[in-house]
């Protein structure tokens, strides 16, 4: 909503500078988003009569002039020769500066001062030095009927200085969507009278009030078939305007809101709407079909399903009997409170006007403009709640400016078809709750005022509540729509004592309680967990593409409404999104990259959505920092790194018996990947390599690794509950093994091997070399393992050691076929 | 010549030749040549017994004082020749670059989020949850903020796609939740009050990624419900955490507002140094305002007994006037260059 200072003035007194005005009203609610100083231009110019003019002593070309500049007369020195006594001229003040010129950095300012000993009191201007045009014969030679005194800028017809202030309406305050309500609020907070323009005049001594010719009856009917989506439906008539421009300040004040100037007649309404917040449409009244009886009658009903509409816009429409139409009894005129019909609209030679003031219910409002797709000044105001109250007073000032600007005649009355009425809302107060919910306490009878001086009115003392405290009853006007209960007139009196103004008071009270919230530590530990282990921590789109997800469709949850088909359904894995992110980088050259992140994925589940939270793991380029030395600096990840970071990612979690079953064939997103499992039943998760073909899509050169584990399973499977174990007392002995086993022997296979043969004191079994090449048969591998024995209670013997030992090596030789290289 | 004579020259070329000695054989080899069991050094020992009687207490003393010194000068070059042994071949250049191991860094949204949260937690809350895909009775209706509110045209929503066919038409459809405020109803609606929690947690709105939009944001709310809270409280509870994350020099303003779920509701402006530096007076940061009684109907808490307020703001906001940071997108492309900067 735009407004202006001049505009404002006019309704309330405030002594208020235009900054001042701008902090009063964003902390009354009223954020100003916007302030744009209009004019001053000229400051310090008026027009002024040349009174006499005389040779200058001592000077040719100068002559010292007596001028009348409205307030008083002055002298003026002056070079040109073109003016005569009597003639009016545009005189400067002294201590004012003449505009800027280009290429000037500060503007000249006139200053009183001594001229062949005679003080000149200011200048007499030509058109080169107000910026008006080039150098012309001398100094501006007004017309004869120039106003003695007046500002130049007036004269001109320009806009005298104003400021615009572009205010933030928030959605409840329909009534802040007026000039008036918004001087209201300026009323309420200086103490100072609110002026609402009185009309009455206008409309209750119409030139042929007596005639009843010119009553309203003759002139139109009003049908109300939809008293729901229409309570109240107003019209008035003029006739005999004359549609042309409007007068300059009608003109001015609408263009300096942003409004286009179109003709006096819907001009008036336009600014009415504004000043008002009413909005109102004007038809050609000759344009309207009339009925048998030779009048027309104005029809409030639904559209007909298909019916078509032509609105101003000159668009047609297609309606649905959604729709509020206004129509006469053969065709639509208008779309109710979003639009007019083209058929109907004010022309130039439009001579009688039928001015409409309606309450329309706000949700049919707004889904017909949904629905079409059209919005207006008109429907933004009818959609967030008018004020049902106030549509007679809009008429009546619409038809007393449509005279003064336009002309014509007012028929006598109006209809206003207003079925059922509103009893005003009644609230009551307790004017303890009040601090009670401020933290601050203010007297009941000024919280009384503060209310009375929004526009309430006081209903009635109550009496006291069951505690004893003080209650008072209001009603509430029509125009606040949003005040529903205690709270909202509690919010208005924190609003006009000023929320700067209560008091802030240290923290203190219940101390919070949440599951969530050991849950919340839990998940940072995993992160620094993991950028401990060298990992950076990334956040990822929630919104992939449906293409990304590589998963059945019925899996993937989808979005009804997506921006794009980029963004077209939530992430049902991390992965995709790491995966976009590892190009991110490789296209910015950034070829090493190690990521984690932590966030939700969804899927569906048997047909419903479910969110749950992974962790997932990138890996691409080199394992290591760049360094100036060693054979391996250039090393790039591989699958042993990755399984390295999951495996103290599952120690963190204390979890034991965790699988890594191999899976046989590559998948959609791997080339070779395990499941991780847990007890053999529950997926945790998987790891694997990247298929080249996908990493190529996403143009990643060096292999891709990655990891993906449920994050929730393991905050709840996990167990990081810690208890000391005496450290060992006596010495250990260590054992070496080196075998060829087959290469489809695994790892998992040795360990199993020598579990089941039960090697006593046998601590750890550590794998510590694993080689193919020189000295080992094709298909076979030499794995070497350092077996540590110690008992709890003695020193073992060797023989102890090595009876144990054997009977480990005997097992693997047994069960593996090993050939233990001795 | 007499014994006491040769002591003297043979001390000095045994001290010259262990000083010369350049390296640890060498010196052993010096060693043995004069203290050794043939050494010069010795052979003039076992002279001493060839000495008169009651000249040998003094040639003895004189003999085992320069022993003594030998020895020490052996020791002394010994381990000179030792540290000179243990010095790697070429120089270490302290001035090269070292070799590190790869640390990781936590997001910088994560990091403002956990200093956000630390600061809360100070004054008494706790950190809750729930779930990104929400309905529109948690979202919206218990929020009071009905189908038809203009308040809801405000946030575009983006909705779950209904197995069904029509999505938008079902009752309490799916969406992505707009602002973490649907987790007030959670909470309230499964733990009695008093409650004081914060939630930190993804939302979701129907924006074009540009500079200062992205469809997924990070919010956090926070909701404080117990007997007698009033504007004060939330006043100085808001003051001392945004002093906490924000700076001590940093001025807050309140200043009324509209949220259908906060009746007074308010807006957060503050300034500080950055913001002056910005050529603003102040900038908006948050929301806030005493739960409406509605909302309490609608959870069923009694509005007469308990009062509480909510407020909310965005992460990435806090995290990009914080780090000078231009565009939000910058925040879930995950370029390391800019990963490591935090």
């Amino acid at each position: 909503m735009k407004v202006t200072l001049n505009w404002l003035k006019q309704y309330v007194d405030f002594n208020w500078s235009p900054e001042e005005l701008a902090e009063r009203l964003t902390m009354l609610g009223l954020e100003v988003e916007g302030v744009q100083k209009l004019g001053g231009e000229f400051a310090g110019v008026v027009v002024g009569q040349v009174l006499t003019k005389e040779k200058v002593a001592g000077s040719d070309k100068l002559s010292v002039n007596r001028v009348a500049d409205g307030t008083g007369e002055r002298t003026i020195i002056c070079g040109a020769q073109n003016h005569q006594p009597g003639d009016k001229v545009a005189v400067i003040l002294p201590n004012f500066a003449l505009p800027l010129k280009a290429g000037e950095k500060e503007p000249f300012v006139i200053k009183e001062r001594k001229v062949f000993g005679v003080v000149s009191q200011g200048m007499m201007c030509s058109n080169k030095e107000l910026g008006l045009g080039e150098e012309g014969d001398g100094v501006i030679i007004l017309p004869p009927d120039a106003k003695v005194g007046q500002p130049f800028a007036e004269h001109l017809g320009r806009a005298g200085s104003d400021v615009v202030y572009d205010l933030e309406v928030t959605p409840n305050r329909p009534d802040l969507n007026s000039v008036i309500g918004i001087a209201r609020e300026i009323a309420a907070l200086t103490g100072n009278a609110l002026r609402v323009p009185n009309c009455s005049g206008a409309v209750s001594a119409p030139t042929a009030v007596t005639d009843r010719r010119y009553s309203i009856e003759e002139f139109v009917a009003v049908r109300l078939d939809e008293p729901e989506l229409c309570p109240r439906y107003t019209v008035r008539v003029l006739t005999g305007v004359k549609v042309g421009p409007s007068p300059d300040w009608l003109r001015q004040t609408l263009e300096k809101v942003g409004i286009r100037s179109i003709s006096n007649v819907v001009d008036v309404t336009n600014f009415v709407m504004l000043e008002t917040g009413q909005p109102l449409h004007a038809f050609d009244y000759h344009l309207i079909g009339k009925g048998a009886d030779g009048k027309p009658t104005i029809v409030i009903r639904r559209a007909a399903a298909g019916e078509k509409f032509k609105a101003l816009d000159n668009q047609e429409r297609t309606l649905t009997s959604d729709m509020l139409l206004i129509a006469d009894e053969q065709k639509g005129i208008a779309l109710a409170g979003v639009m007019g019909g083209a058929n109907t609209e004010i022309r130039d030679d439009t001579r009688d006007v039928l001015i409409e003031s309606a309450y329309f219910a706000p949700t049919n409002i707004r889904r017909t403009g949904k629905a079409l797709g059209l919005r207006s000044e008109s429907s933004y105001r009818f959609e967030r709640g008018c004020d049902v109250g106030i549509a007679d007073y809009a008429s009546q000032r619409a038809a007393q400016l449509i005279l003064e600007t336009a002309g014509g005649t007012l028929v006598f009355g109006a209809v206003d078809a207003y079925p059922k009425p509103d009893e005003l809302k009644v609230i009551s107060l307790r004017h303890e709750k009040t601090g009670a919910l401020l933290g601050v306490e203010i007297p009941g009878d000024k919280q009384v005022q503060m209310l009375q001086s929004l526009g309430l009115e006081f209903h009635a003392q109550i009496g006291h509540d069951d505690r004893g405290a003080v209650v008072t009853s209001f009603r509430i006007p029509t125009f606040r729509v949003d005040l529903k209960r205690e709270v909202d007139l509690i919010e208005e009196i924190a609003r006009l004592h000023g929320v700067d103004k209560i008091p802030s008071t240290t923290p203190r009270g219940a101390v919070g309680m949440n599951a969530f919230d050991a849950v919340y530590d839990q998940l940072a530990d995993v992160r620094r967990l993991l950028t401990g282990l060298g990992l950076n921590e990334a956040q990822g789109q929630t919104l992939v593409s449906l293409a990304n997800c590589r998963l059945p469709q019925a899996e993937v949850v989808k979005l009804a409404n997506p921006l794009s088909a980029d963004m077209d359904a939530l992430r049902p894995s991390l992965m995709p999104g790491l995966l976009d992110t590892l190009r991110h980088n490789l296209h910015r050259k950034n070829q090493d990259v190690a990521l984690f992140e932590i966030g939700r994925v969804f899927t569906n589940v048997n047909g419903q959505p479910k969110e749950e939270r992974r962790v997932a793991i990138a890996l691409t380029g080199q394992r290591a920092l760049a360094f100036w030395s060693g054979d391996d600096r250039e090393a790039k990840f591989d699958a042993m790194d990755l399984k390295g970071l999951v495996e103290d990612l599952l120690e963190h979690f204390g979890l034991r018996g965790i699988m890594f079953g191999k899976r046989a064939e590559p998948t959609p997103l791997f080339l070779e990947s395990a499941a991780i499992m847990l007890g053999g039943k529950v997926q945790l998760g998987e790891l694997g390599q990247l298929l080249p073909a996908l990493a190529k899509q996403y143009d990643l050169r060096d292999a891709v690794f990655l990891a993906e584990l449920r994050l929730d399973e393991l905050l709840a499977r996990g167990n990081r509950s810690k208890s000391f174990k005496p450290l060992p007392q006596f010495p250990a002995s260590r054992r070496d093994v080196a075998m060829l086993v087959p290469e489809a022997t695994t790892h998992d296979a040795v360990l199993q091997a020598i579990k089941q043969a039960k090697p006593a004191n046998l601590e750890s079994v550590e794998l510590f070399d694993v080689f193919r090449g020189r000295n080992v048969p094709a298909g076979q591998k030499s794995l070497a393992y350092a077996f540590t024995y110690r008992a709890a209670d003695k020193t073992l013997t060797d023989n102890d050691v090595n009876a144990a030992h054997t009977k480990a090596v005997d097992a693997l030789k047994q069960k593996l076929s090993a050939t233990v290289r001795e | 010549m007499s014994l006491l004579a040769q002591l003297d020259p043979l001390k000095a070329e045994a001290l010259a030749a262990l000083a010369a000695a350049a390296d640890l054989p060498a010196l052993e080899q010096t060693k043995g040549a004069f203290l050794g069991g043939d050494g010069k050094f010795t052979a003039l020992m076992k002279q001493l017994g060839t000495l008169p009687k009651e000249e040998r207490p003094a040639a003895g003393k004189a003999i085992n004082a320069a022993k003594s010194e030998l020895e020490t000068a052996l020791a002394v070059r010994r381990s000179e020749l030792e540290l000179k042994a243990a010095l790697p071949k070429e120089p270490t250049d302290w001035t090269l670059p070292g070799r590190r191991r790869a640390v990781g860094k936590l997001h910088p949204l994560t990091q403002v989020t956990d200093d956000i949260v630390r600061a809360f937690r100070k004054v008494g809350f706790a950190v809750a949850d729930g779930p990104e895909i929400e309905d529109e009775y948690h979202c919206f209706d218990a929020l009071n903020t009905p189908a038809d509110h203009p308040a809801r045209d405000a946030q575009d929503t983006f909705y779950v796609a209904q197995d069904s066919g029509s999505p938008l038409s079902t009752k309490n459809s799916q969406l992505l939740r707009t602002h973490t405020s649907s987790v007030q109803i959670r909470v309230m609606k499964s733990q009695p009050p008093p409650i004081r929690i914060i939630v930190p947690g993804r939302v979701y709105r129907r924006d074009n990624a540009d500079a200062t939009h992205n469809p997924t944001f990070h919010q956090i709310e926070g909701l404080y419900v117990d007997k007698h809270v009033t504007v004060s409280d939330l006043k100085g509870t808001v003051e001392a955490v945004f002093k906490d994350v924000l700076g001590s020099d940093v001025k807050l303003r309140f200043r009324p507002h509209y949220f259908s779920y906060t009746e007074p509701s308010l807006e957060i402006d503050f300034t500080n140094a950055l913001v002056k530096k910005l050529g603003k007076d102040w900038l908006e940061i948050a929301g806030c305002g005493m739960v409406h009684p509605q909302v309490f109907e609608n959870v069923g808490y009694d509005p007469e007994v308990w009062t509480g307020w909510a407020f909310g703001f965005g992460i990435e906001r806090i995290a990009m006037l914080r780090y000078g940071i231009t565009d939000i997108r910058l925040f879930y492309e995950n370029d390391v260059r800019f990963l490591r900067q935090f």
